[in-house]
């Protein structure tokens, strides 16, 4: 199980206003507190315009690994800015994100083959979403096929099968695990991955349907998460689910993260 | 650290893969298997003290057990035939007509770690099976007999009453959830405990 601390990211207000304001403690904070809480990789998410998104990722990733040594997951929707960020890392992490459209795969892979980064990979194309498992599991087969051209074992992937709204489905999220089902399948070795709380925009009490959409998603195969891991209900859901999987002897790992004080004992 | 504190350390966070190759070296380092066996059993009474107090879990319980185990799976050829350290045989079973084992088969492990060699009966085990096994198996000095139902602290009464009128000269230590020290009292055992750690404990106790 992987868990990804998404706390960092221009996208939420509250990060937003840090990165503005040049607040490095509140930075320096989000990355100690997240690795406190068990994340395995810390996300960077500028989430700035253009011209001044480089600067604002080497600035958050060096204050993050002034405080800690948890790799980190460089997030950008501009493929060029996730290359240019790694160069700011002092140990190999997470690319986050490649897709097929455009040439994006082919300037990432090539960055990362032969090293030791770990990459996730969108099930989109140059044709958008694709609207069912059928055409997301052919986009995964095109993925695959470049994964293999540049001899990146599997096992290094991570595919987001795309989490959409639960609100607006007609079907829950059936189309998505039979997708994960489908992923798995043919290699056991790769990660499934996504952000938690996609799942829930515009619903109320949202972490009730975060705690069930991934305990879900866990049975059908994902094993990778985007998520808050402060939100200790929902990091003891991952890994009570995982105990429940048959994933974890003697529910050590369970164990081990209550200790940790990762969920059940209120700091 | 000394190889002989290294095996009782790794036993009591329940390296089960790590513990026979320290056991092993401990022996080449010149240490009687008498001796490690005993660290061994040291580490279990600490594993159940715990797990008395609420420090740790069953499983982490478990694994330690596990880990002695393996490591006295290294010792076994080295202490055959000399029964200096053993406390003697334990016969353990659920009482007739009662089914439940996981809590039995705590003990039993919990007990077997302490020192004793365990005759294992099941579950739905007749007072009389108590006794034929009893005299079937060599020094015997303890029987260990479970209930968890309500319904069957009678049968739990009965074994004790049973093994007792035999005449035979073995302790018996009684256990389970509805069963509590008055009522083991009042059955005539010579102990009760309420966990596989303190179960351990008492079974040492009252063979001494």
């Amino acid at each position: 199980m992987i868990i990804i601390g998404e706390k960092i990211n221009g996208a939420i207000p509250s990060t937003a206003k840090a990165i503005a304001e040049k607040d490095a403690d509140f930075i320096r904070n989000l990355a100690k507190i997240q690795t406190e809480a068990g994340a395995d990789y810390i996300d960077v998410c500028a989430s700035v315009e253009d011209s001044i998104e480089l600067d604002t990722m080497k600035w958050l990733i060096d204050l993050v690994q002034e405080v800690t040594d948890t790799p980190i997951a460089v997030d950008s929707p501009n493929v060029h800015t996730c290359v240019e960020a790694m160069k700011y890392c002092n140990k190999p992490g997470l690319f986050n994100s490649v897709s097929l459209e455009g040439d994006k795969v082919d300037i990432a892979f090539s960055e990362i083959a032969n090293t030791k980064w770990e990459c996730v990979a969108l099930l989109n194309s140059d044709k958008g979403i694709p609207k069912t498992a059928k055409d997301r599991l052919d986009v995964f087969i095109d993925l695959m096929a470049k994964v293999k051209e540049y001899h990146i074992d599997p096992s290094r992937i991570h595919i987001d099968p795309l989490i959409e709204m639960l609100c607006t489905s007609e079907e829950g999220i059936s189309m998505v695990t039979e997708v994960i089902r489908g992923i798995k399948e043919q290699y056991p070795t790769i990660h499934v991955t996504g952000a938690v709380s996609n799942i829930s925009f515009n619903l109320p009490a949202r972490k009730i349907v975060n705690q069930a959409f991934a305990v879900l998603a866990m049975n059908a195969g994902m094993d990778s998460f985007i998520l808050d891991p402060l939100n200790q209900d929902l990091m003891g859901m991952l890994f009570a689910t995982e105990a429940l999987l048959g994933e974890d002897d003697y529910c050590m790992e369970y164990i081990g993260a209550y200790r940790e004080g990762i969920f059940g004992q209120k700091k | 650290m000394s190889k002989i504190e290294d095996v009782k350390a790794k036993v009591e966070i329940g390296k089960s893969k790590l513990v026979p190759g320290l056991v092993q070296e401990a022996l080449d380092e010149g240490n009687k298997p008498e001796d490690i066996l005993q660290a061994m059993v040291d580490s279990m009474s600490v594993v159940g003290e715990k797990f008395s107090a609420g420090e740790i879990f069953v499983p982490e319980m478990l694994i330690a057990a596990k880990a002695m185990s393996k490591g006295v799976d290294v010792l076994r050829p080295l202490l055959a035939g000399d029964g200096a350290s053993s406390l003697g045989t334990c016969v353990i079973g659920t009482v007739a007509g009662d089914l439940h084992d996981i809590g039995k088969n705590l003990v039993a492990m919990m007990i077997e770690s302490a020192g004793f060699t365990v005759v294992d009966l099941g579950v739905d085990v007749p007072a009389d099976k108590f006794v034929a096994a009893i005299k079937e198996n060599e020094n015997v000095t303890l029987v260990a007999c479970s209930g968890l139902l309500t319904t069957t602290m009678p049968a739990l009464k009965e074994a004790v009453a049973t093994i007792k009128a035999s005449g035979l000269n073995v302790k018996v230590i009684v256990g389970g959830a509805p069963v509590t020290p008055e009522y083991a009292a009042e059955i005539g055992a010579d102990a009760y405990a309420p966990d596989a750690g303190s179960a351990a404990v008492k079974a040492k106790e009252i063979v001494a």
